[in-house]
């Protein structure tokens, strides 16, 4: 397995752990005021644990592979990244649309910002997700 | 894919080349070779070029393009 791959598995385990267990938290204690407070705290506690858990999962890949890591991306990774990135972007996109919706509609800004943030990991997920099926494909 | 290749003969001739020593000469990764090697990866015309000149070979002895 290439250090690039290696780095999708990293950010797809981050992301699915470190916010599945926010989304989890959050919406278990979901009430308006209580909730809103609480996603605060939680949400610069979940960035420090992604940025902490993702950083040093990194190094030790790149410890393992040190020559690699170093590499620049070749034409294969780079074309992997950029369609990964499409297709991540669609995710986005139609998550944002949903949710300038459900504003519309009415819904509780505090619901809609959270959802948004959903929307963002779930096409980091998505990201992370159509790297490592493109790297198994071979491209 | 339409486009094919001999690299694996040309490695065998080539005192057995491995995949790994390939791709340092033409500057990717390991897995890059074996996804093109594999015909599951057409690479830039530049990296065939690179991929040639390896070999010391010219391009068309090293990839094919199959018409449908």
């Amino acid at each position: 397995m290439s250090f690039r791959e290696k780095s999708a598995w990293i950010a797809l385990v981050t992301y699915g752990v470190v916010f599945g267990g926010y989304f989890l938290v959050l919406f278990q204690n979901w009430q308006d005021s209580y909730g809103r407070f609480l996603s605060i705290g939680l949400l610069v506690g979940a960035v420090i644990a992604l940025i902490v858990i993702a950083t040093v999962l990194t190094i030790v890949a790149a410890l393992l592979n040190p020559k690699e890591a170093n590499a620049p991306a070749d034409e294969r990774e780079t074309l992997i990244d950029l369609k990964a990135e499409r297709i991540a972007s669609y995710t986005l996109s139609v998550g944002v649309l949903l949710m300038i919706g459900a504003l519309l509609l009415g819904w509780n800004p505090h619901l809609v910002a959270n959802l948004l943030l959903a929307a963002l990991v779930v096409s980091e997920l998505v990201k992370a997700g159509a790297q490592i099926a493109y790297f198994r494909a071979g491209a | 894919m339409a486009i094919e290749n001999e690299i694996r003969r040309l490695r065998f001739e080539h005192g057995e080349m491995t995949q790994a020593q390939l791709a340092e000469r033409i500057g990717m990764t390991r897995q890059t070779v074996i996804a093109i090697e594999q015909n599951k990866y057409a690479p830039s015309l530049e990296a065939a070029f690179r991929i040639a000149h390896a070999f010391g070979a010219p391009l068309e002895s090293v990839f094919r393009w199959k018409a449908d």
